[in-house]
């Protein structure tokens, strides 16, 4: 009973969204979207960072590119790759964290036995950061 | 969930309450939830009513632990062959739309396919259009756990690893049970009510009764994977036409969840690869590249669904029954059974209702509007709290996530500023605090409590570290701290074994260099 009830409201309610379709013209919602959510750092990736994501969270926290390069601010790199681009969304109340001068990230990419972009990684931490 | 919210009802209203647990809190079918407090437009279809209670105590959840919980914001992509066109599913979020204010969560937004895809540059070129939902995140393990302390705060005694192994009985009355306890010793507890709020296990425990809870068990499995692929959550649609999700957590992401009738051991639950690539196989639809990502482990659990015969598993409701077994002859034995962890504490406050009744108490419960601890004001800004005592502003972060407004008096316990885990990030001083207070036994106790070992390296560089920051609080020799943390390792490998790819080998071949090299070192001191 409780299913033939809901099915028959949710078919009613179909009714009125295709009539309302048809009377109202669409816009974009995508702006909106954006705004509701940037305050809880729900934010989209770029294109370019989407592509190469898969790369950059390779890291298996062995610590060589600790070794081979600096703190980036108060993070130490291994951190960097596995702690911050872990994408938080609330990122932006650690930027202070990743404030400061760049380590030689190529020479610490260099190190890496998998292959993470720690230059890359150093970007999108920031850019996410910076909110 | 639900008995540590019982045990935190009672106790407010001025009983005296003790709570065993077999496992650890949180153990069994809560941590392997999808870490959601949904309102769960599913249900739509099948009862409004469930859809109501399920948001309007999500409402609650998330004004008493404001702290804990977070938004998951959902794109529901839409493929052209899909079960639900574009406007159908616009439909069920418009319906779901009048529920949302009552969990504190915004209406619905429709998107093209272009619009999407620059939300989420990773959909599949296939995509009609999408729209959004919102629901809460949250850990369960501590939702479980701020439960318990506060009812323990409120006089009630709470144990762990503590196996309930026998009702007491006087002629058709329960009064008590005898429980198996940690150390091996077994004693035993005089009660006017017993509650059964066993999950799955319910009907094993209503037996001890002498009565018959009838359940239908349904496996969940869930890949976990150690970072956020998306700040969006996405769903899809699986082979069979069932809705699977991606989640959005915190520094994470969870896909799931199968839902097939379990007939098994509930004790010893087993990820099958298969599984593994029906999630997978579904996915990758509307996410092509989700193959390309490591994941670090998987979760199952069993759901204590109610008992209905003809019914595919996705159809079965997530209602509850409250039981009093007093006409099956077994006065003071009370059951709860079904529902699910969004609505677990209006469960616990109607299991509570029929105790007091039972007992002739008059006291209303308070916990929709009390808030859990930590949760009583809001938390200062992570990266003052962090240069007070020394650590970086995403490890303050991290920690007001599981301790809210506590987190300072967590990092005064002890040396605050040493890291242990580093991907969480924890410090020594949150360890040392669950030890020490939070009933914390194994190294997979700590995993719950605190989040070890739950990051990319899946406890590669820390398992050792914390079984001996552990070990110190509880008196552990140098071999019992090596014992933990292997134990620890081959539980783990149980839910990694079967999404192992390329690269989670490598981590693999890490972590086994690495317990290698310090347990030489361990056994040599």
């Amino acid at each position: 009973m409780a299913r033939a009830d809901s099915l028959a409201k949710l078919a009613f309610a179909y009714g009125v969204h295709l009539t309302r379709r048809k009377l109202t013209r669409p816009h974009s919602q995508l702006a909106k979207l954006l705004d509701t959510y940037t305050q809880d750092g729900v934010r989209p990736l770029l294109p370019e960072e989407r592509a190469r994501h898969p790369n950059m969270i390779g890291c298996i926290n062995c610590g060589l590119c600790a070794l081979a390069a600096g703190r980036m601010g108060s993070v130490r790199l291994p951190d960097l790759a596995t702690s911050y681009m872990r994408l938080y969304a609330r990122l932006g109340a650690a930027a202070s964290d990743v404030d400061g001068e760049s380590p030689d990230l190529a020479a610490a990419a260099a190190a890496c036995p998998v292959g993470v972009p720690l230059d890359e990684v150093a970007a999108i931490v920031r850019r996410l950061a910076a909110g | 969930m639900t008995g540590a919210g019982i045990a935190r009802d009672l106790s407010l209203r001025g009983l005296s309450v003790l709570l065993l647990e077999k496992g650890d809190w949180g153990g069994g079918t809560t941590g392997s939830s999808s870490w959601m407090i949904h309102g769960g437009p599913r249900y739509l279809e099948f009862d409004w009513d469930t859809t109501r209670l399920s948001t309007q105590d999500a409402g609650y959840i998330v004004s008493i632990a404001k702290n804990m919980v977070y938004r998951v914001v959902f794109i529901i992509p839409v493929l052209p062959h899909d079960k639900n066109n574009i406007e159908r599913m616009e439909t069920a979020m418009e319906v779901y739309d009048r529920f949302q204010p009552l969990k504190h969560a915004h209406p619905h937004l429709r998107l093209t396919a272009d619009e999407a895809r620059q939300a989420e540059p990773g959909l599949s070129a296939d995509i009609i259009g999408a729209v959004t939902m919102e629901e809460w995140g949250v850990d369960p393990h501590r939702l479980v756990f701020a439960n318990v302390q506060d009812a323990v705060s409120h006089g009630a005694r709470a144990l762990n690893h503590t196996r309930v192994v026998h009702l007491l009985r006087d002629g058709g009355k329960v009064i008590g049970v005898r429980y198996h306890g940690p150390d091996g010793s077994m004693s035993e507890a005089r009660s006017r009510v017993v509650v059964n709020a066993a999950g799955p296990w319910v009907p094993e425990v209503s037996r001890m009764a002498g009565a018959s809870v009838h359940l239908r068990p349904a496996k969940g499995i869930h890949i976990v994977y150690p970072h956020r692929i998306s700040n969006f959550s996405i769903s899809a649609e699986s082979i069979d036409g069932r809705d699977l999700l991606l989640v959005s957590h915190a520094g994470f992401s969870l896909l799931g969840t199968t839902d097939d009738d379990f007939y098994g051991d509930l004790d010893s639950v087993d990820v099958l690869e298969d599984e593994v690539d029906y999630l997978l196989q579904a996915f990758e639809r509307v996410f092509p590249s989700i193959r390309d990502y490591r994941p670090v482990r998987t979760t199952t659990g069993v759901r204590p669904t109610l008992f209905k015969w003809r019914r595919y598993e996705d159809e079965l409701s997530r209602r509850y029954e409250v039981i009093d077994h007093a006409p099956d002859g077994a006065e003071g034995f009370v059951t709860i059974a079904g529902g699910k962890l969004s609505m677990y504490r209006l469960m616990a406050e109607e299991t509570a209702d029929v105790v007091c009744r039972k007992l002739g108490h008059q006291a209303p419960s308070v916990t929709a509007t009390r808030p859990l601890p930590g949760n009583e004001s809001d938390v200062e800004p992570p990266d003052e709290l962090g240069r007070r005592f020394g650590i970086t502003a995403l490890a303050a972060m991290k920690l007001q996530t599981r301790h809210g407004s506590n987190a300072a008096a967590v990092l005064n316990e002890s040396h605050a500023g040493r890291m242990v885990c580093r991907c969480e990030p924890i410090t020594e001083a949150e360890l040392v605090h669950a030890a020490r207070h939070e009933q914390v036994r194994t190294l997979a106790d700590a995993f719950r409590r605190v989040g070890l070992a739950a990051g990319p390296c899946a406890g590669a560089a820390c398992v050792l570290r914390a079984a001996g920051v552990i070990g110190n609080e509880l008196g552990w020799s140098a071999s019992q701290r090596f014992d933990a943390a292997h134990e620890f390792i081959r539980g783990a490998w149980l839910g990694r074994a079967p999404v192992l790819g390329h690269s989670g080998w490598a981590q693999e071949e890490l972590a086994i260099g690495s317990l290698r090299g310090l347990g030489n070192k361990l056994s040599r001191n």
